[in-house]
């Protein structure tokens, strides 16, 4: 059971990193006890120097400074002005467009009720001055007698006979 | 403070404040690597060079989110591995030839082939060249989490918490990836690996 454990740890730093000289006089002595795992163990580093061996992808002499240009590209777009990534946005936000419109749709429409409202009420306020001009009514001080010379109408008829003979 | 970062996290701080020179050092370093890991997700050179430039644009881009606690290759190879993903997603629902993504091994190859008893053995060198073209196909038939845990694996200085990370599985669980990766290749390359020119057991 030690063993397997010592084995497993061997085989899980050896998938990592070459082992140390001391690690692996270490497991050369336990492979002299345990000759059964020799090929299983020499197919293991084989596997291991093949791994390492494996020939890299070509890296382009100029990736460096095309990742710079890439990111200094990336830069200008993350530090322009707030104005312009207005103009930026619509392409992330496909719903502002439409948003904006039906905004500025709604924002005219409001103000042209109101400005039709003004106007009507500008329209009514002409209207009446221009009447009241027409027709000026007479001063109150006519209606000063106004009950006195109304209740004239309800007194009994002079007696024009008597009034002769009194004179 | 910086003087108890690790390197990488030293320079990832100065790019976080816009300098040039700390994120032309880091593609430098990790160029390879990532190229190395994303060509043989992807298997086609120029694809392979584009998702690697993206990769580090994505780190200078998300430089501000990057948090010291986390091990600069970790995260790195996490974006590399994802947009390698994303890229392998993208050609699975828009599949085209690339011109690029020949395989070597399957051009100008007879249907059948028949051993050739009079012939003497290969040369060191061929055998060498053989092999790294079968231990590429092996490699490339592997699960993508299997051949990725492996390849990482062999990569400098990731411990398997880093590569189970990477993965986003437990430790175990990626030991175990590499575990049964390691045996596919071992059983589709044992007359290779046992011919004795690789071999350096103790």
């Amino acid at each position: 059971m030690k063993d397997n454990l010592r084995c497993e740890r061997w085989r899980e730093l050896s998938w990592r990193r070459d082992l140390t000289p001391a690690e692996q006089a270490e497991l050369r002595a336990w492979l002299a006890g345990h000759p059964e795992a020799l090929a299983e163990w020499r197919t293991e580093a084989a596997l291991n120097r093949v791994l390492d061996q494996l020939p890299d992808a070509a890296v382009p002499s100029n990736f460096t400074a095309l990742a710079l240009e890439a990111a200094g590209r990336e830069a200008g777009v993350l530090s322009r002005p707030v104005r312009l990534r207005w103009l930026v946005w619509p392409g992330r936000l496909p719903w502002l467009p439409k948003a904006a419109f039906a905004a500025i749709f709604l924002g005219t429409s409001l103000l042209s009720y109101h400005e039709v409202l003004a106007f009507q009420r500008a329209q009514l306020i002409r209207s009446v001055v221009a009447i009241a001009d027409v027709v000026s009514l007479p001063s109150p001080q006519i209606l000063t007698n106004f009950d006195a010379i109304q209740v004239l109408d309800r007194t009994p008829p002079a007696d024009i006979e008597l009034l002769h003979l009194l004179k | 403070m910086s003087a108890e970062l690790e390197p990488d996290a030293a320079l990832m701080l100065r790019v976080k404040q816009g300098e040039g020179t700390a994120f032309a050092a880091l593609v430098d370093k990790y160029k390879r690597p990532v190229l190395n890991l994303v060509y043989r997700m992807l298997h086609d050179p120029t694809e392979a060079e584009d998702v690697a430039q993206n990769v580090f644009v994505q780190v200078f881009r998300s430089a501000h989110r990057y948090e010291v606690s986390a091990k600069f290759s970790t995260w790195l190879f996490t974006i590399a591995r994802n947009l390698a993903l994303n890229e392998l997603r993208r050609r699975s629902r828009h599949p085209s030839e690339s011109m690029d993504a020949t395989r070597p091994e399957q051009d100008d190859q007879p249907l059948q082939q028949f051993e050739d008893k009079k012939a003497v053995p290969p040369p060191e060198n061929l055998l060498h060249g053989e092999l790294e073209q079968k231990i590429e196909q092996a490699l490339a038939d592997l699960p993508e989490n299997q051949r990725t845990a492996i390849l990482l694996c062999r990569q400098d200085e990731m411990s398997y918490e880093e590569i189970a990370k990477v993965l986003g599985c437990s430790v175990s669980a990626t030991k175990s990836l590499i575990h049964r990766g390691r045996e596919t290749l071992k059983h589709k390359l044992k007359p290779y690996l046992r011919s004795g020119v690789w071999s350096d057991a103790p």
